[in-house]
C-alpha cells in the first residue's frame, strides 16, 4: 500500500506510540518501584522517578534472598525455572518430533486412532486433571524433583499436531529417494526429516519455553521444598505474608528478573520464529 | 547377459484394484527399455515395483539372476530419478550427489572423487556448494541424475524425468540423457507419457496399455508393425487413422459406397489402419477416395489436412492426411487420396490382434 497522507501516518504513529505506553507503563512502574524503600509503593503515592534504595534491593534479591519468607536468593530460582522450562521444552519437543514421525511415515494398526486420541489430550490440560496427577507423581515418589516438576507437562497433541502438519508437507518421493540413498529410519530422521523443520523446531521452542517459564499451578503443588522453588510461583508466596509489610520493592525487582528470560528468548529467536510460522522451505 | 528379468509380475491393491496383472519382461545388459502408455497405464507402478517403491503382488523380479522381491530399495544396486527430481533441500549439491554413498559407508576421499567426476561429466562443478533452491530446473535435473549416477548402479530408473521442463530443455536433455546412457552403459528403464521421447530413446518400447504390455519391440518395429490398434494409435504424431471395416471378397468395406479391393483369406470386422505421413495426393482418376477438409494446420515443414472421407452417400470417416512442405488447400474443399497398400495396418476386431 503505497499512500502519501501525512495526517494517516501521525495518526498510525500516534496509535503505536499510545500502545507502546500501556504496555509498557507497568514494566516502567515495576522498575521504578524497585528502586524505592519498600514503603514508599504501599503509602498510597505512586512514585514515577527513579529512588535511591536501587542497589540495595537488586543486591539483596539477586544473591542474598529473594525476602518475604523466600529464603533463597532469586539467581537460584531462576535457575530452578530455567531447569523446568528447559525440560519441559525439549522434552514435549523431542516426545512430539518421534510421535508425529510415527503418526506420519510408518504404517501401523489403528494410526489414526492413536493421532486423535494423542489430539484429544488438548481438552486435558494440567489443571483439569490435576488430582490424579497429583497422585501419579506423589506415588511414584516424584514430589520435590525435578523429574516431577517437568515429566507431567511434557506431552503435548499441540506440538504433535504441528509437527504432522509439517510432516505430511514433504513430498513422498523425498522419502521415496532417501529410502533409494540407503537412509534407515533413524537416518531418515536425523538427516532429512530434522533439518527440514528446523524453524518449527525454532519456534516451538519460543512457544514452549514461555509455556514452561510461566507455570504456575503445578510447581506450587508438588514442591514444599526451597530448593525447587520456581520464581513464577515464588512471587505468589511473596505476596502472601501475614505479618507486617509487603516488601514491593523486592516484588517489583523479582518480577522484573522474571520476565527477563522469556524475552531474551523472543528476541533472539525472532526470525527464527516468524520464518517457521509463516514460510517453508520445501 | 540378460540383467533385469520380469517374469509374470503383478500387482493387485489391498482394496483389490488389479493395476498390473501380469507383465513380463526380459532386459539385456546396456539396454535402454522405455515404458510407454497413457496416463493410469501402470508404468509408474511397474517401475517403483522394480525400484522396491511398492511390493510386488505376484511374479518375480530378478536382476542379475538374483531374486529381488523381498529387498528393500537400498539393497537392489538401483538408482532413481524422480518425476519433481526429489533433491534434499538443505543439502548442498555436493551432499546431495553424497549421501547415498555416505549412507554405504564409503571413505570420504573417495566419494569426494566420485563425486567430482560424475559433477565434470554432468558439468555441475561449479555448483557443487550450491543449495537445490538456488538451481534453475535443468540444473537440479542433472544433479538428480548425478545423484544416480555416482552409486554405479546395476539399473536408473527414470520416473519421467523431463516432464517438468520446458520444452527446448526437454529436448536438450533427452539428448544428452540418451548420450549418457550409452556412455555409461548402464541399463536403463525409462518411464514416459510421451512418445516423441519414448521413440528417440528406446532400444526397446513397451508400450503398456491398462496394466499389459501391448507390445516390447524396437521403435521402428512399433512404428512399421504395430500388434494391436492401441499401439498403432499410440505410437505415431499425429496418430495413426484407423477405421472400422469389414472384410470382404471385394476388399476392406469402409461404408456402403467404398471398397477398398483386396484379396485376403480373412473374413470379418477389422480395424483399417493407415499412417497420416502414408497418404498420398492423387488425381481423380487414379484416387482410392475423396477427403472432404475441415480444418488445415499448417506447420511450415509440414501440413496437417484434417477431413473425412466422402462418398456419394455423404461423407463419413474422419481422417489427417500429413504432407511435407506448405500446402495451402481450401477448406471445404474436396482432396484426392491414394492409400498405398504396403501401408496399410488391419488388425481383427474381435482379438484386437494385428493380421
Amino acid at each position: 500500500m503505497i499512500e502519501n497522507r501525512p495526517w494517516l501516518t501521525f495518526a498510525s504513529h500516534a496509535t503505536l506510540l499510545t500502545g507502546i505506553a500501556l504496555v509498557a507503563l507497568p514494566v516502567w512502574m515495576a522498575l521504578v518501584a524497585s528502586t524505592h524503600p519498600a514503603s514508599a509503593f504501599g503509602a498510597g503515592h505512586i512514585p514515577l522517578w527513579f529512588g535511591d534504595a536501587g542497589a540495595e534491593t537488586w543486591g539483596t534479591v539477586l544473591f542474598e534472598k529473594a525476602g518475604n519468607g523466600v529464603d533463597t536468593p532469586v539467581w537460584f530460582m531462576m535457575l530452578n525455572s530455567l531447569i523446568m522450562a528447559l525440560g519441559i521444552t525439549f522434552g514435549k519437543i523431542a516426545i512430539s518430533l518421534l510421535s508425529a514421525y510415527a503418526i506420519v511415515f510408518f504404517r501401523f494398526p489403528f494410526r489414526n486412532l492413536c493421532f486423535w486420541i494423542i489430539f484429544m489430550t488438548l481438552m486435558l490440560p494440567v489443571e483439569v486433571r490435576i488430582v490424579p496427577t497429583y497422585e501419579v507423581v506423589a506415588n511414584l515418589d516424584l514430589l520435590n524433583s525435578y523429574t516431577g516438576l517437568t515429566l507431567p507437562l511434557i506431552a503435548s497433541a499441540t506440538a504433535t499436531f504441528l509437527f504432522r502438519q509439517c510432516f505430511l508437507s514433504i513430498p513422498g518421493e523425498l522419502v521415496e529417494a532417501a529410502r533409494m540413498d540407503g537412509a534407515g529410519p533413524w537416518r531418515f530422521f536425523f538427516d532429512i526429516l530434522l533439518p527440514l523443520s528446523r524453524t518449527n523446531i525454532a519456534a516451538l521452542f519460543v512457544i514452549l519455553f514461555i509455556y514452561g517459564w510461566n507455570q504456575y499451578l503445578w510447581p506450587l503443588l508438588i514442591t514444599t521444598d526451597d530448593a525447587y522453588y520456581t520464581l513464577v510461583m515464588s512471587i505468589k508466596r511473596m505476596l502472601s505474608v501475614t505479618d507486617g509489610d509487603i516488601a514491593w520493592n523486592q516484588i517489583m525487582a523479582t518480577t522484573l528478573l522474571a520476565m527477563l528470560p522469556p524475552v531474551a528468548v523472543v528476541i533472539g529467536m525472532q526470525k527464527l520464529f516468524v520464518k517457521g510460522l509463516v514460510d517453508s522451505e520445501k | 547377459m540378460t540383467d533385469v528379468i520380469l517374469e509374470k509380475v503383478g500387482k493387485t491393491y489391498p482394496n483389490g484394484y488389479h493395476a498390473i496383472p501380469s507383465v513380463d519382461l526380459s532386459i539385456e545388459e546396456g539396454e535402454f527399455i522405455v515404458l510407454v502408455g497413457p496416463s493410469g497405464c501402470g508404468k509408474s507402478t511397474l517401475l517403483r515395483m522394480v525400484a522396491g517403491l511398492e511390493s510386488i503382488s505376484t511374479g518375480e523380479l530378478r536382476i542379475r539372476g538374483e531374486r529381488m522381491n523381498e529387498k528393500e530399495p537400498a539393497e537392489r544396486d538401483i538408482a532413481m530419478v524422480f518425476q519433481n527430481y526429489a533433491l534434499y533441500p538443505h543439502m548442498s549439491v555436493y551432499d546431495n550427489m553424497a549421501y547415498g554413498l555416505k549412507n554405504r559407508g564409503m571413505p570420504k576421499d573417495q566419494i569426494a572423487e566420485k563425486v567430482s567426476d560424475v559433477a565434470k561429466m554432468l558439468g555441475l562443478t561449479e555448483l557443487l556448494q550450491r543449495k537445490p533452491r538456488q538451481l534453475s530446473g535443468g540444473q537440479r535435473q542433472r544433479v538428480a541424475m548425478g545423484r544416480a549416477m555416482v552409486r554405479d548402479p546395476k539399473v536408473f530408473l527414470f520416473d519421467e524425468p523431463l516432464s517438468n521442463l520446458d520444452a527446448k530443455l526437454r529436448v536438450q536433455m533427452r539428448v544428452e540423457i540418451r548420450q549418457l546412457q550409452r556412455k555409461l552403459g548402464t541399463t536403463t528403464l525409462y518411464v514416459t507419457h510421451d512418445q516423441v521421447e519414448a521413440m528417440t530413446l528406446a532400444d526397446r518400447l513397451v508400450v503398456l496399455n491398462k496394466g499389459k504390455a501391448e507390445q516390447v519391440g524396437t521403435p521402428m518395429d512399433l512404428y512399421n508393425k504395430p500388434a494391436t490398434p492401441f499401439v498403432a494409435a499410440f505410437i505415431g504424431s499425429p496418430s495413426m487413422n484407423l477405421i472400422n471395416a469389414n472384410l470382404t471378397e471385394q476388399g476392406i468395406k469402409i461404408s456402403e459406397a467404398l471398397t477398398l479391393p483386396l484379396s485376403h483369406q480373412h473374413r470379418g470386422g477389422i480395424v483399417w489402419g493407415i499412417r497420416p505421413e502414408h497418404l498420398e495426393v492423387s488425381d481423380e482418376q487414379n484416387a482410392d477416395f475423396a477427403l472432404r477438409i475441415l480444418a488445415v494446420e499448417s506447420l511450415g515443414a509440414e501440413t496437417l489436412i484434417h477431413g473425412k472421407i466422402e462418398t456419394e452417400l455423404g461423407n463419413g470417416e474422419p481422417m489427417v492426411v500429413r504432407l511435407s512442405g506448405p500446402h495451402l488447400p481450401e477448406v471445404n474443399s474436396l482432396m484426392w487420396l491414394t492409400a498405398p497398400v504396403s501401408h496399410w495396418h488391419l488388425f481383427d476386431t474381435k482379438t484386437q490382434q494385428r493380421l
